[in-house]
């Protein structure tokens, strides 16, 4: 949909002796990325940080091209891209809430109920116990980790229904889900507020505890993708993202985990 | 031809030798200005050219990959697949500006003829102006006014969740309401005068003459205007991601969602790579070619007018 | 019967009229409704900050008059130029013809392929990467026809007898365009600038893949920014700052509309020569 960051000329770039560094990929890194960009740039005025998100994958292919420092990214990388090369920090972790309308009253649903309505096999709610109403699938599109994460864990082999609608924004999938009665999507858990309703899996809500004692099974971590060299700007801005202060303010009051909560790190 | 005689005046200098050195360095001058305003006017053809040339080029591969065959006929546009065929998008594309064509062309002809024929000198100060204006809204602000107010409305009337050909297609036909009345205001009045003079007097109502006498008379000029309408609608963008769904499908309901040719090109550039950001400069190639021939074919028709 | 058929049409067409009017004034007063709490001083200077970009959208407006001002400083020498030679000096011809065309298929490029060529021909190609450059030279493509009608338009305006004048007083051809004909159309291509110019600040797919996304405040023209249309979009799309979103549009068309009335405004007044 967009394109993101800057490929910068050796000279030609603003005035003054500011560094920069470039960083791109996930909407749904964005708030931490941008605001610990912000906060960076005040304890180091020579440096800027440029945020921009249009997609996981644009940010994994900036990085490996140059066009930027950091990519950022809500999956894991593809099979194609593990040849890359590329550094992985992991950041923070985040659960994908399946979100309904509020009017709906389907609070819980099984991952193959799930896959069933997201594949388009299952198109009343009357036939998951709720009342008689088609139902409106709303999609991401296919630049967003969002949708590659749930992909992998919930649709695995299964093609997504084909008449969903395709939404390009995390916000706008949350808008139309509270305007829609029969309409469901999946979005970040940061980002869920009272216009929409979170649905249980397998009797699982979303929450911190949940991802963290992995009983909540729609969860990812979120990456810092990097080419083996990188400048000490760099590797000061994501130090400073890793650091305790930036986890438990900016990634907590993001709705996403910090990396502290978990006891081991990998995923 | 015309050259020369502006430069009568070297004819008779060729007799006084003094104003024979400054004629050739002036004869000079000129030339060279010409010669570089001419440069400057085949920028435009350089332009078309390169832009041709660039496009098509990164596009030529989709003749190998996935083959130009599978390419134009091929049902299913997925990348995640490998897929692209591009007769849903061309599907979408069609249904979108056909809906835009029929509520629009109507709306923008009857408020051109309303301009020319009806309107008050009053009414008309008002109503030009807003027709222009309405020409210069961005189309991003017309997509979200699209999005905002009319895909609600759009989702209660089909049950559905209002992002469709049918929300696209109301944007598309506000959006190319100018472009259409203005042409067809002008070819209105080009009629001459006289001809609603004559009709007057013989009697006939204000309706009569205008669908008896000036829409038949302003006839090729009212066609051109709807072709470059449809050429606007066509290579709409922006508004149509807005509100359309996104969704590579053949139509399959008002408030389903569709994608068109221009709208697959901003959802998927931003990703796309290799096989997939060829196919979609193979789209742009194919926008190009159509916008091309909709130019050639309001060229013939007015050539056609010439002559008649 | 044709009475009465004739009450029926003119209400139709009075309908069709008011419609249009209609139409506009909706689109106008929802968003001057929604955005109008929006406008204040920090809104205007402030850039985005913080989650839900809230502040302000300085950058973008200083990103859309940077690349709009560089196209069409780009684009008008070269317009300006090329409507001379159609109007002054060429003869009808096949090179007239072929240069009508071009100009026509030019104006009716689909802006998305604009944005496409720009990619691959300013941004990689001319290796000048996502850059107010980058965006200025393609919009100047896209506005190379438009200002290129409206100036031909100009000149042809001018009546012949002040030509004749000229020539009659022993002045070459470029003496008489350059000092009589093409001060007399001024006004009128000043207005069709102007409107150019508007149609430049609306634009969006040309300049999403040229000048890039990034919130940035370009200072040189290799600077990549984001103009007011593509933040439009961003925050349309992600939906998050709804209200932001309703100020950047209502900025958006009162840029639009200052440009739209400064050229009506400019097209009343006369130029040298007309009475």
């Amino acid at each position: 949909m967009l394109l993101g960051s800057v490929v910068l000329p050796g000279c030609g770039g603003s005035g003054g002796a500011r560094e920069q560094v470039i960083v791109s990929g996930s909407t749904t890194l964005l708030p931490i990325a941008e605001v610990s960009a912000e906060m960076f740039g005040e304890e180091n005025p020579t440096v800027s940080v440029l945020v921009s998100g249009m997609g996981s994958s644009a940010g994994i292919e900036n990085v490996a091209s140059g066009s930027s420092d950091i990519g950022t990214s809500s999956r894991e990388l593809k099979d194609e891209e593990a040849a890359l090369g590329l550094t992985d920090t992991v950041v923070a972790y985040d659960a994908i809430a399946v979100i309904v309308n509020p009017s709906n009253p389907v609070r819980d649903l099984t991952i193959e109920q799930v896959r069933a309505i997201f594949a388009g096999e299952i198109t009343n709610w009357s036939e998951v116990g709720g009342p008689d109403l088609d139902i409106g699938v709303v999609n991401r599109d296919e630049a967003s980790g969002t949708r590659e994460a749930f992909k992998k864990i919930i649709m695995g082999d299964t093609r997504f229904y084909k008449g969903a609608v395709v939404l390009p924004g995390t916000g706008q999938v949350r808008a139309v889900v509270a305007d829609v009665e029969g309409a469901i999507g999946y979005i970040s858990l940061g980002f869920v507020t009272d216009e929409v309703a979170a649905v249980a899996i397998d009797d699982v809500m979303p929450s911190e505890e949940a991802v963290v004692n992995g009983s909540y099974t729609i969860q990812r971590t979120l990456h810092f993708f990097t080419r083996e060299e990188v400048s000490t700007a760099t590797q000061a801005y994501i130090d400073f993202v890793l650091s305790d202060e930036v986890q438990e303010t900016i990634v907590r009051e993001a709705g996403f985990i910090p990396i502290t909560a978990k006891q081991d790190g990998s995923d | 031809m015309t050259n020369k005689q502006e430069h009568g005046g070297s004819g008779l200098a060729q007799e006084t030798g003094e104003l024979k050195m400054m004629s050739r360095a002036t004869y000079f001058r000129e030339a060279l200005l010409r010669n570089i305003f001419m440069l400057c006017a085949i920028v435009a053809v350089a332009a078309v050219a390169l832009i041709f040339v660039f496009v098509g080029v990164r596009g030529w591969p989709v003749v190998d990959d996935p083959g130009i065959v599978a390419f134009l006929t091929g049902t299913e546009w997925s990348s995640t697949y490998g897929e692209f065929g591009i007769l849903p998008l061309v599907s979408g594309t069609l249904v979108v500006t056909l809906g835009a064509l029929l509520l629009g062309a109507p709306l923008a002809i009857g408020t051109a003829v309303f301009l020319s024929e009806i309107a008050s000198p009053r009414m008309r100060s008002i109503v030009r102006p807003a027709v222009e204006m309405l020409a210069g809204v961005p189309s991003v602000v017309f997509g979200f006014f699209g999005l905002v107010i009319i895909r609600p409305v759009v989702a209660d009337l089909t049950g559905s969740m209002g992002f469709g050909p049918l929300t696209a297609a109301l944007i598309l036909a506000v959006m190319i309401v100018p472009t259409i009345a203005t042409l067809t205001e002008d070819a209105l009045r080009s009629v001459a005068p006289g001809i609603r003079h004559a009709s007057y007097a013989m009697g006939a109502t204000t309706w009569q003459t205008i669908y008896k006498v000036l829409i038949p008379a302003a006839k090729i000029g009212i066609i051109d205007a709807t072709i470059l309408g449809m050429g606007r609608a066509i290579g709409e963008t922006m508004a149509v991601v807005m509100v359309a769904g996104n969704a590579p499908q053949f139509f399959s309901g008002l408030g389903e969602p569709v994608a068109t040719l221009t709208s697959q090109i901003v959802i998927d550039m931003s990703y796309a790579s290799g096989t997939h950001r060829t196919a979609l400069f193979g789209l742009a190639v194919i926008l190009f070619l159509i916008s091309m021939g909709l130019v050639g074919l309001v060229r013939s028709l007015a050539r056609l007018e010439r002559r008649s | 019967m044709s009475k009465w058929a004739n009450r029926v049409a003119v209400t139709l067409l009075w309908i069709c009229g008011l419609l249009t009017v209609g139409a506009l004034a909706a689109v106008i007063v929802y968003v001057f409704i929604r955005g109008v709490g929006q406008l204040n001083l920090d809104f205007i200077l402030s850039a985005p900050r913080g989650v839900n970009a809230e502040g302000g959208i300085g950058p973008t407006i200083v990103a859309t008059i940077y690349v709009t001002g560089l196209a069409m400083l780009i684009v008008t020498p070269i317009a300006v130029l090329a409507a001379v030679y159609l109007a002054e000096y060429a003869v009808q011809g096949k090179l007239v013809t072929v240069i009508r065309f071009a100009a026509d298929t030019l104006s009716s490029v689909p802006s998305i392929v604009m944005g496409l060529f720009g990619f691959a021909f300013f941004v990689e190609a001319m290796d000048l990467g996502f850059s107010v450059l980058s965006g200025a030279l393609a919009l100047s493509f896209l506005m190379l026809p438009i200002v290129m009608r409206t100036t031909e338009e100009a000149i042809r305006a001018v009546p012949r007898y002040i030509r004749w004048g000229s020539y009659g007083l022993g002045a070459s051809k470029w003496q008489t365009v350059s000092k009589i004909v093409l001060p007399s159309a001024m006004p009128r291509i000043l207005t069709g600038l102007i409107l150019a110019m508007g149609r430049a600040v609306g634009e969006t797919a040309v300049v999403i893949f040229t000048m890039g996304q990034a919130i940035n405040l370009p200072i040189s023209p290799l600077d990549s920014g984001r103009s007011m249309t593509v933040h439009l979009y961003t925050l349309a799309m992600e939906g998050i700052n709804m209200d932001a979103a309703y100020g950047t549009a209502l900025l958006l068309m009162i840029m639009v509309l200052l440009f739209n009335l400064s050229a009506r405004w400019l097209a009343r007044r006369k130029g040298r020569f007309e009475e």
